[in-house]
């Protein structure tokens, strides 16, 4: 069942076109990411189907109602914004029950016993008569998660909502969404610009660039499988390179400029194209008078792995071979790269 | 490291410290002084403590009967301008009006207008529109002057606020009014409060409008005050003088109780 549709939506604010027809269905139950760079029109996406932006074209439908002239109290909705919005003159029971109270959903005691199982969910019970400021950043981010499910909306929208927070909180708090959402089952659109975030938490993502979709898939095809250079390179970890490629009878040479060549798998194309392939499916072994070999410019240790900048054929490539595997500056390194493992991409 | 600040500097700063001892709190204190006088004449320091003075304001009806309509003028002022003032603090801070920059220009301009040109102005336009000068001619005027005031603490409060609220109100189920009503005005109460207690002091102790408006019916305290002083200078204008002093004092100490004296000053 669809919770969220949107048809050919479209946004300008002054002449600029920010969203150019943008069609999605968000599944029942379905933990989605909007992902792209600042300026690609992800949280007006997000705010549109919040109804805090009217669309200039389209249509949104929300739970099976077409949505897309009500005002935002008329949308069975709920939002975590960037700054938590929490309001400072209500203390934390309160603004948790405040949705309820608008909503004039059930009496006042039944408004504080949904308001304390939704505290009790993010584990705030014990702070439930405190004011917004006497909180953490990460506790007022509760809070403000807790008053967005405390309705059981259609939708549950979040706009960058652990962005304010330290990397390690950060971690915690992806862990907790996560639980949470298997926890309520609640359909979530969850915005953000970190490809690791959107990746680790959602069950489809959708790429965009420039108010259109890029792509959209699962993480794990998104991540393998992204079919434009700007995919390959905003899912991060990528090596592009511009050869020319060659048909043969057992598949695809990629030839490069300095005479370089990788093998792909298939008929992979013919002329010149970007071809990518991720920095961990790189093998290097010791193997100075190989074919298809590179030179060791820098190596940087990570703890488990450690990551090589290598000189391929005057081309930088980065790799993070596995962790037996050492080299040293200046050494030459053969290039092993599964050729179902580089990819053709378009433009 | 900070250097140390050079010495002329500091002596500077202390004269100054000195020169606003003096000139705000020294005529405080003399006009205190004089009210408890026990003499005839308003002389500093005062001879010999007495309360007559009073005795004589509390007993003259003419002291009462002017401080009653400052009061009720004071309340009615109060009422007004805060509702209008908050009511445009808040539709300004939202900054969605075409000419906000120009609404907003109109509405604080009072506070650079001279007031006695003002004064002139609504006398001549009472006079030539309405008639006769009454209560509701200095309600008006002195709303006018007051209303800017509300809408300068209103805004300071607001602009400091989260600008999402609002819309995370909206996104909780509010409608445009339950979300002003519940979460808005809530946010502005400092604000809002504090260009209250303005505009009642502003009211109370405006002696410009009221002296221009004024009729035998319509005698403020700050015009019963400027009369005496003018026909017949005893200490009884000290004592009034000395009260007004008292209440807007008790008045500062209601408000930092309720809500921290940093918000009206600020």
């Amino acid at each position: 069942m669809t919770a969220v549709h949107l048809d050919n939506v479209s946004k300008s604010f002054g002449g600029v076109q920010v969203i150019k027809g943008i069609s999605l269905s968000i599944q029942k139950g379905e933990f989605v990411s909007l992902l792209g760079p600042s300026g690609c029109g992800k949280t007006t996406l997000l705010r549109m189907i919040a109804g805090l932006e009217e669309a200039n074209g389209g249509s949104i439908h929300i739970g099976g109602k077409d949505s897309t002239r009500l005002p935002p109290e008329r949308r069975d909705i709920a939002m975590v914004f960037q700054s938590y919005a929490l309001l400072p003159h209500l203390n934390v029971l309160e603004n948790v029950m405040f949705p309820l109270r608008m909503r004039r959903l059930g009496n006042r005691a039944e408004q504080r016993e949904r308001a304390e199982a939704a505290l009790k969910l993010v584990q705030l019970s014990h702070l439930a008569q405190r004011r917004p400021r006497q909180l953490s950043g990460g506790q007022q981010q509760r809070v403000a998660v807790a008053r967005a499910v405390v309705s059981s909306p259609q939708v549950l929208l979040l706009d960058e909502p652990l962005s304010n927070l330290d990397a390690k909180l950060r971690e915690t708090m992806q862990e907790e969404l996560i639980q949470l959402h298997r926890q309520t089952g609640l359909t979530t659109v969850f915005v953000t610009h970190d490809q690791e975030e959107a990746l680790s938490l959602s069950d489809r993502v959708i790429l965009l660039n420039a108010g259109r979709i890029e792509q959209e898939g699962t993480p794990a095809e998104l991540y393998a499988a992204p079919r434009t250079r700007f995919a390959a390179s905003f899912m991060g970890s990528t090596n592009l390179l511009e050869v020319a490629l060659e048909p043969t009878a057992g598949g695809t040479i990629a030839r490069l400029p300095g005479g370089q060549s990788l093998r792909l798998d298939g008929a992979a194309g013919q002329g010149n194209a970007t071809v990518m392939f991720r920095q961990e499916d790189a093998r290097l072994t010791p193997a100075p008078t190989a074919e298809v070999a590179a030179t060791v410019v820098t190596r940087v240790f990570l703890g488990s792995r450690t990551r090589y900048v290598l000189d391929f054929g005057g081309h930088m490539i980065r790799c993070l071979p596995p962790a037996d595997q050492l080299f040293a500056v200046g050494e030459r390194v053969a290039l092993d790269i599964p050729p179902d493992r580089i990819r053709v991409l378009s433009e | 490291m900070v250097e140390a600040v050079p010495s002329p500097i500091r002596a500077a700063a202390g004269l100054y410290l000195a020169a606003i001892l003096l000139f705000v709190l020294g005529p405080l204190i003399v006009v205190c002084g004089v009210s408890f006088t026990a003499g005839d004449y308003v002389t500093f320091p005062p001879q010999g403590l007495s309360l007559r003075w009073y005795e004589a304001i509390l007993s003259s009806s003419s002291y009462t009967g002017a401080a009653l309509i400052s009061l009720k003028l004071a309340v009615a002022v109060m009422v007004g301008a805060t509702i209008i003032g908050a009511s445009a603090a808040i539709v300004l801070h939202r900054g969605r009006l075409p000419a906000t920059s120009a609404i907003s220009a109109l509405f604080l301009a009072p506070l650079v207008l001279p007031t006695i040109i003002f004064a002139l102005g609504l006398l001549t336009f009472w006079s030539a529109t309405i008639g006769q000068t009454s209560l509701w001619a200095l309600w008006v005027g002195h709303t006018v002057v007051a209303v800017p005031y509300v809408i300068r603490t209103t805004l300071a409060v607001l602009s400091t606020s989260d600008k999402y609220l609002e819309e995370a109100a909206r996104t909780m189920g509010a409608g445009p009014w339950r979300a002003i009503r519940h979460v808005v005005v809530p946010q502005a109460m400092p604000g809002i409060a504090a260009g209250a207690f303005f505009a009642f002091n502003i009211s109370f102790d405006e002696a410009i409008l009221s002296l221009f408006l004024r009729s035998p019916e319509i005698t403020t305290l700050p015009i019963q005050i400027y009369t005496q002083l003018e026909f017949s200078p005893d200490p009884s204008i000290a004592a009034v003088s000395t009260l007004m002093i008292a209440l807007t004092i008790l008045l500062i100490f209601v408000i930092d109780r309720v809500l921290g004296i940093q918000t009206v000053a600020g």
